[in-house]
């Protein structure tokens, strides 16, 4: 039983830091207002570039050109969004469509149709003395991502709910015209957490292709952005509930794999397209029923207009 | 500049603005002779949109005409539907992200009642399309419903509903309950094949792909706009769509306007499922493969929404995208034609900085053409 047990939360640790990093970087631009539809395109420029950088440099320093590629594209959400004031599901949209066509273009014109060539994953860390405690031991043997997802929700979450700039932050979501008449720049504002954004998507992209795998293949990350808004609508908007919402169905899905190779009986019973429909079916009754208490920013996807009252 | 010109021109430009970048694009991909290939690359795919001109005029046989544009006016058909399902929505104001899923609900329901009913012909189409329609319509329904009676955002509800119908569809009921089982008892991928009864019948014969399918998708666009245009009902929704406030002091009953809009951009999505499945694919295939629902949003904002803009965008991305499978003789991957779509559509959302840019272009002709009348006053005053 506990040996179950660890095998499960080990696979939860593995495949979870990928939705926990797009989870946020959701949240943060969500809640400063600025829509995050694009999230998914933003992981998967981030997995493209951080596997294809990881070919000629050290694969940690693949990964931040990963997170640099999500923060481009997240940067073109920006300038249309806030410079323009574009239409914010439109443009994330637009983006998801354009990373979607282009990483297959650029894949298929360099590679072929079988992904990257295989890269150096990231290296995991182990504790030998940790490893022979039953079931903490799973938190042993993974690499460097998995411990930023356990610590950046606590310090995403200290941030928007303890700092001056959280605050800030939050109120340029609900109520952009007061943050402006304390003389503070709700642009500025929105374009630090939109690319704050970028970034962490492009993180949870170029984890995929370094850590859950070793190269972009070419249906990455097949969804996994969608998810991750999932998962931000389930955690009310917030990094530690985004965490939760993210760890939940991550470890829904361990569980599903372990079923589905341990008890295939089970899974004639409860259908795998059914457990795999719930975290999307829990997120809507999690809407239905969450009645009076909306946790949904005011000003979400509503461009910011000085002269507008 | 007439306001008519002054609503299309930016989605104009911003089409002719991707195709310049996604040739730049192939040309700098290349290590030699980039340009040269870029132009065969965009000929080909003009040619496997349009028909190939050159090869008929030196005499090969007609089909290398027909084939072609049948594709293309297939794959219009498709983005027709599922763009007027996204418009009919934006007209009442909300955003249907979710034509897929309802595309998929379609597409399952007129595989369903054109495997498993047994109808005479002239029953049994009307009846996979009643079905087909009937299913988006529900799907499309739940997020309506969602909307109007708990308030959800219907971009967030409509997109978890997508997933919900992949899931479901994909991964259960295609490769379990309903799967199909051939002749001789092995099984196949996908859906039992559909009776030969609901097949759209094709309108060439063997010459090419093009179906009812085709007729249908025009009908549609020109009845949604004769709704929206020249109707009561379609007048009050547009009014709900610029500002349900308003529309609300006006008396227009603006939970059901925005209600049958989403009931019916849903049964368009269906339309274009079913039009898949009993036009070219005659079974549920084992996945949908292309997301033609998200297509739709690309076509209705490059189509500004107008029942017959996304007509015509529809009609050129429907003969870019036939092309693009020919223009894997030059090594460019088959979906080339949609990262030109995608990237239309990020221009068109950038539509304020086109109309600056061309405000700012045209002051300067108001200028030269405005002095003289007042200059000629100046003595006068």
């Amino acid at each position: 039983m506990l040996e179950i047990i660890h095998r499960l939360l080990f696979a939860t640790l593995d495949a979870a830091p990928a939705l926990v990093f797009a989870a946020l970087g959701a949240v943060l631009s969500e809640r400063a207002g600025v829509v995050a539809v694009g999230v998914e395109g933003m992981m998967r420029v981030g997995a493209f570039c951080a596997a294809v950088a990881a070919l000629v440099m050290p694969t940690p320093l693949a990964v931040g050109v990963g997170m640099l590629a999500g923060a481009t594209l997240a940067a073109v959400h920006g300038y249309l969004c806030i410079r323009w004031r574009s239409d914010q599901v439109v443009s994330g949209i637009a983006l998801n469509l354009v990373a979607l066509a282009g990483g297959t273009f650029l894949l298929e014109t360099h590679f072929g149709p079988n992904g990257t060539p295989p890269i150096q994953q990231l290296a995991p860390w182990n504790w030998p003395e940790l490893a022979s405690v039953p079931v903490l031991g799973a938190l042993s043997g993974h690499a460097a991502p998995t411990y930023l997802a356990l610590l950046l929700p606590l310090l995403l979450q200290g941030m928007l709910t303890r700092t001056p700039l959280g605050l800030r932050l939050r109120a340029v979501g609900d109520k952009p015209h007061a943050v402006a008449t304390l003389g503070l720049s709700v642009p500025a504002l929105r374009w630090g957490a939109v690319l704050g954004g970028g970034l962490l998507a492009g993180l949870g992209g170029a984890v995929l292709s370094t850590t859950v795998l070793d190269r972009f293949e070419q249906h990455t990350p097949a969804g996994l952005g969608f998810m991750a808004l999932a998962a931000m609508v389930f955690g009310r908007w917030t990094p530690l509930g985004a965490f939760f919402a993210a760890a939940f169905f991550a470890f829904g899905n361990a569980l599903r794999i372990g079923l589905a190779s341990s008890a295939p009986g089970l899974l004639d019973v409860v259908p795998q397209g059914v457990l795999l429909a719930l975290p999307y079916l829990l997120t809507l009754l999690v809407l239905t029923f969450q009645g009076q208490r909306n946790s949904t920013p005011a000003s979400l996807g509503v461009p910011y207009e000085q002269e507008s009252r | 500049m007439g306001e008519r010109t002054r609503q299309a021109l930016p989605s104009v430009l911003s089409v002719l603005l991707s195709l310049v970048v996604c040739w730049q694009l192939i040309a700098l991909t290349r290590d030699t002779d980039g340009t040269a290939v870029a132009t065969a690359a965009y000929l080909e795919m003009l040619w496997g949109g349009i028909g190939d001109w050159p090869r008929f005029i030196e005499g090969a046989a007609v089909t290398v005409l027909t084939r072609p544009l049948g594709e293309a006016a297939m794959k219009a058909a498709l983005l027709t539907l599922t763009g007027l399902s996204v418009a009919v929505a934006f007209k009442v104001g909300l955003f249907n992200i979710g034509a897929q899923g309802q595309m998929l609900l379609g597409a399952l329901a007129a595989a369903v009642v054109g495997a498993h009913v047994t109808l005479p012909g002239v029953l049994h189409i009307p009846a996979a399309l009643l079905g087909a329609a009937v299913a988006g319509a529900a799907w499309a329904g739940i997020a309506g419903a969602l909307k109007l009676y708990r308030g959800v955002h219907e971009v967030i509800s409509t997109i978890m509903l997508n997933w919900v119908a992949v899931r479901l569809v994909d991964n259960w009921l295609v490769v379990g309950p309903l799967r199909g089982v051939a002749e001789a008892g092995a099984s196949i991928s996908g859906t039992a094949e559909i009776h030969p009864t609901s097949q759209l019948p094709r309108l060439l014969g063997d010459s090419s792909r093009l179906n009812l399918g085709f007729i249908l998708a025009v009908v549609a666009a020109v009845t949604v706009w004769a709704w929206l245009a020249r109707t009561r009902s379609g007048f009050e929704t547009r009014a709900v769509g610029l500002g349900d406030e308003a529309a609300r002091a006006a008396g227009i009953p603006v939970a059901r306007r925005a209600g049958f809009a989403m009931a019916l951009a849903g049964a368009l999505a269906g339309l274009a499922g079913a039009v898949l499945v009993l036009g070219t694919e005659g079974r549920y295939p084992g996945t949908l493969g292309a997301p033609y629902g998200f297509d739709g949003i690309a076509i209705a904002l490059i189509g500004n929404n107008h029942p017959l803009g996304v007509g015509a965008a529809a009609l050129f991305f429907g003969v870019l995208r036939a092309g693009g499978t020919r223009m894997q003789l030059l090594d460019v991957h088959k979906s080339f034609p949609e990262l030109i779509q995608g990237l239309a559509l990020l221009f068109v959302a950038g539509r304020l900085i086109w109309l600056a840019a061309l405000r700012r272009r045209s002051t300067p002709t108001v200028a030269t053409a405005a002095p003289p009348a007042p200059a000629a006053q100046v003595p006068h005053a």
